[in-house]
């Protein structure tokens, strides 16, 4: 497993990726909120937030379509219901149900690839998201990687360990096998964290988080917040 | 089950993150306070092995396969409070990165796997740990995920996603299933890990009383059945008196099981089919 593809995004140096996180956060929850409201009987609007979106991802010097790929794992989810509402006789609120969770996600995902995670949990903590929260959250980011890297390569080596004998074939002898699998990794997490909090004492950690002074909220992030604002508000009203 | 945006409606979306925003606030807290400095690493590295954990395949049967959903797992392990915090930060992740569950429906997601999930993994563990151990990890774990799984359904048929009759009953029966998986999963891994180290699991114990865990028990569960029972009252109730009960409720549950069947069919052929495919 590699990095993941949207901290490399995160990286840029797009106009979009200057702005403040607090801005592109709360341009976000407009987005979705106006997208949400929007009644599935206005096609015109869909294709307008569509526009947007495709707009501001040409402004980050994001890839359309990767975007459009990742944004695509809701599809499984919501095709299933929007199948399900289609099949009650309902098909425009089928179409909306897909459309809007594509949308929401691919929105979602213009966030968090054009601001890195400290960008928007910063901007969390501005708006008093509780500190522990926000801690947590960045902990579990930082070692999501570390320790899924880890379970791949025991599950491998419990795949390449298991032989054909009847008895590793058995459903009850795989399952304890997994669970084994699960008590180890669990152990090497446990200890990872110990490790994690020496390394922490080692480095002049006192009992406390000191979080780093946000950047100031400029001009250009209001009037870009104005924008997108204005952008949802006529697409949501006049469509 | 992780809501995407745009299946619940303003209100019921709207409420959600009314109610779960301020409870998040008070779990943090609670967390805080119970969480000595060198545990504060220990919540966001079990975080990180709950997604990890999600890889490791449970075989159950021909074809078929589980994975741990965890939030029984970390109540036992880290306590209700941390384990909801952690699941929160999960859930933001998954949410935001992921595309896993809506922005919006955060606050529908957290309610229900975060803050009712966990409470419903831990209160059967701390009601009748004393009874019957495995039972009580058994009845964690599946209660955990039966609460998060009625509790979206309900909030769906709630914004109006419409469920046929034969739907309705088909995901109650897959709920079922993935509950008993579930506990007998987190059964398996609890007994593992305390095979490493018995001091893992237990965690903090905290000072509040066996009534007052039965108390919310029973409040959870009333919750959870009110929420189906409302979300179903407008037309389901009334359709069940009116065509009488017996000849409606068999008919839904043959069209229930058998596309559950047909569910599970074409999951078998898939993954037979993509497992042909990898190691070719």
């Amino acid at each position: 497993m590699h990095h993941l593809v949207i901290d490399r995004w995160s990286r840029g140096s797009s106009p979009l990726h200057q702005r403040d996180p607090r801005a592109k956060l709360a341009a976000l929850l407009v987005f979705l909120i106006a997208l949400s409201t929007t009644p599935p009987a206005a096609q015109a609007a869909f294709v307008a937030y569509a526009i947007l979106l495709i707009v501001a991802a040409n402004l980050a010097r994001l890839p359309i379509r990767g975007l459009a790929g990742r944004a695509a794992l809701v599809l499984p989810f919501s095709a299933t219901f929007a199948l399900l509402t289609w099949w009650s006789g309902d098909s425009l609120r089928a179409l909306g149900l897909a459309e809007k969770s594509f949308l929401s996600g691919m929105a979602a995902l213009l966030l968090v690839g054009t601001t890195p995670l400290t960008g928007w949990t910063a901007a969390l903590e501005s708006w008093h998201a509780p500190r522990m929260l926000i801690l947590v959250i960045q902990f579990v980011y930082r070692y999501l990687f570390v320790i899924a890297e880890q379970a791949q390569r025991m599950r491998w080596a419990a795949l390449s360990r298991r032989g054909s004998r009847k008895r590793s074939r058995r459903v009850s002898f795989q399952f304890s096998a997994a669970a084994g699998l699960v008590g180890v990794l669990f152990a090497r997490s446990w200890q990872r964290a110990d490790g994690i909090y020496h390394a922490m004492l080692a480095r002049g950690f006192r009992g406390r988080f000191v979080p780093a002074a946000p950047p100031p909220f400029q001009t250009s992030d209001a009037l870009f917040f104005s924008a997108c604002l204005a952008g949802c508000l006529a697409i949501r009203l006049l469509l | 089950m992780h809501i995407p945006d745009g299946f619940l409606s303003t209100p019921v979306w709207g409420t959600l993150d009314l109610v779960s925003a301020p409870a998040v606030a008070w779990v943090a807290r609670r967390a805080q306070r119970d969480t000595q400095d060198h545990r504060i690493p220990l919540l966001g590295v079990m975080g990180a092995f709950v997604f990890a954990a999600q890889m490791i395949n449970f075989p159950v049967g021909p074809g078929t396969s589980g994975h741990l959903v965890g939030g029984a797992l970390l109540a036992i392990v880290l306590g209700p409070a941390a384990a909801s915090l952690v699941m929160v930060a999960i859930l933001a992740l998954q949410a935001l990165i992921f595309q896993d569950g809506g922005v919006l429906a955060l606050g529908a997601n957290v309610f229900n796997m975060a803050l009712a999930g966990v409470a419903a993994g831990y209160l059967p563990y701390r009601l009748w740990e004393g009874a019957s151990r495995s039972g009580a990890i058994f009845a964690a774990g599946a209660f955990s995920v039966i609460t998060s799984a009625c509790l979206a359904l309900g909030q769906l048929m709630i914004s109006g996603v419409p469920m046929a009759g034969g739907v309705l009953w088909a995901s109650l029966a897959l709920f079922l299933a993935s509950a008993l998986m579930e506990g007998a999963i987190t059964v398996a891994a609890v007994r593992a890990i305390e095979r490493l180290n018995p001091a893992w699991i237990g965690g903090p114990r905290p000072a509040s009383s066996r009534a007052l865990a039965a108390v919310a028990m029973t409040a959870l569960v009333m919750v959870v059945v009110g929420t189906l029972v409302a979300s179903a009252a407008p037309d389901g109730i009334q359709r069940l008196t009116e065509q009488g009960l017996a000849a409606d409720w068999s008919q839904r549950t043959v069209g229930g099981v058998a596309g559950l069947g047909l569910i599970v069919a074409l999951c078998y052929l898939g993954g037979k089919l993509i497992s042909r495919r990898r190691s070719a």
